[in-house]
């Protein structure tokens, strides 16, 4: 009797210990499988054209882009796998299009293309902050390409992008001579462009404000009795007495004296 | 980063790091006749024949045995009302080599499918409908032009 209680007992426990893993497992299975959703993959290249039921239809329609708020919530390599998502859904998209465009046809719901591209500008606005940030903390610098403020062949100022060169500076010959020795900014052709150059954005400035003080002139001729305090605030660099005092802001009336 | 310009040298291996490509890619229908296992493509401008195989090997999961590549010229045409002179884009187009058991035939995508009378057909009943209600609308004021309304 005792050793079928024993047996008893001990089947119950195991049967019971069974029972505890298998809800350990389904709920680790669930916990773990709250990944982000991903159709399963075809590794064909019908990946590159639609689903077989959208052939042909002429109303396809889609969620909206992801926006940089849920974006941020992600972790990186989230995003790195949502990318190569949207990757594979534009290059769709671009065959998909190709062929309606070969063929005819209208192709559907065009901004599908652009709610693909601003999801991937969004990851990579993501994805920059987070660059910078990390280099920020790191190193002190944002690590994004450095720019530089230097004089252009013309002599104007101008952001230089920098980039990658086949050949160190000092090697580059061909660049310092003209540009260091010599010098581009010195030279009389420069400096001539740049003469002309300033003389043709000042002339602009100075039409501008002429045709302002015309226009005020004439407002004045017509509206006499209109608020001056509107006419200074609209046009702030027309001197507004001198236009009164003008011969052209007088109407055809007779003066009251 | 990412392929905004073409990745920097850095040293050691591997060169070309990217971590997330811009590049694009389309399969097109071939232009002239070719081999079961050739697959043509339309890609990025500048993609090498080397980032078109690994693009497809590693994000499409697609075995390449060659890839050629050439550039087609844009062409150039006058615009029809102003007479200036434009120039469509080059295209960078990629004949793609698979194995020589595996076969590709570009699908019919619009073949056995329903025709687009049907659409027609939709269409004009819900101009038909839209007419219906306008009259609807205004039938106690004919004298009154349309655009007379709140």
């Amino acid at each position: 009797m005792n050793t079928a209680m024993i047996s008893t007992l001990l089947r119950s426990t195991i049967t019971r210990c069974l029972r505890v893993q298998n809800v350990a497992k389904i709920i680790g299975s669930a916990t773990t499988r709250r990944d982000i959703h991903t159709t399963t993959p075809a590794n064909d290249l019908m990946e590159f054209f639609d689903k077989k039921k959208n052939w042909g239809e002429t109303n396809i329609r889609v969620g909206r882009p992801w926006k940089l708020d849920e974006l941020r919530l992600k972790s990186n390599t989230d995003l790195h796998k949502l990318w190569y998502v949207l990757l594979k859904e534009r290059n769709m998209l671009y065959t998909m299009e190709h062929e309606c465009n070969d063929k005819m046809r209208l192709f559907p719901n065009p901004e599908r293309i652009d709610k693909v591209q601003e999801s991937m500008n969004n990851i990579e606005t993501v994805i920059r902050e987070r660059n910078v940030a990390y280099y920020q903390l790191e190193t002190g610098e944002t690590g994004e390409r450095p720019v530089e403020d230097v004089v252009n062949l013309f002599g104007l100022r101008e952001k230089y992008e920098k980039k990658e060169y086949y050949i160190p500076r000092f090697m580059n010959t061909r660049w310092v001579r003209p540009y260091l020795e010599n010098g581009f900014i010195t030279s009389a052709a420069v400096k001539k462009f740049y003469r002309l150059y300033k003389e043709k954005e000042y002339n602009v400035e100075r039409k501008a404000k002429n045709k302002d003080f015309r226009h005020v002139q004439h407002l004045l001729k017509r509206f006499p009795d209109m608020s001056m305090e509107t006419l200074k605030a609209e046009y702030p660099n027309v001197d507004i007495e001198k236009a009164k005092r003008s011969r052209k802001a007088r109407g055809h009336f007779m003066p009251k004296y | 980063m990412s392929t905004r310009w073409y990745p920097i040298y850095q040293r050691g291996n591997p060169q070309l790091r990217v971590f997330l490509p811009n590049f694009w890619m389309k399969l097109v229908r071939p232009e002239s006749k070719q081999l079961p296992n050739i697959v043509q493509f339309h890609c990025s401008m500048e993609m090498t024949k080397f980032d078109i195989k690994n693009y497809l090997e590693k994000i499409y999961n697609i075995p390449v045995v060659d890839v050629r590549t050439k550039i087609a010229l844009g062409k150039f045409r006058r615009d029809v009302g102003k007479g200036y002179v434009i120039k469509d884009d080059d295209i960078k187009s990629a004949y793609v080599v698979l194995p020589k058991d595996m076969k590709f035939e570009y699908p019919d995508i619009f073949g056995s499918k329903k025709d687009d009378g049907e659409d027609e057909q939709k269409a004009l009943s819900e101009a038909k409908k839209n007419f219906k209600n306008y009259i609807d609308r205004n039938k106690h004021r004919t004298d009154v032009p349309s655009w007379f309304t709140i």
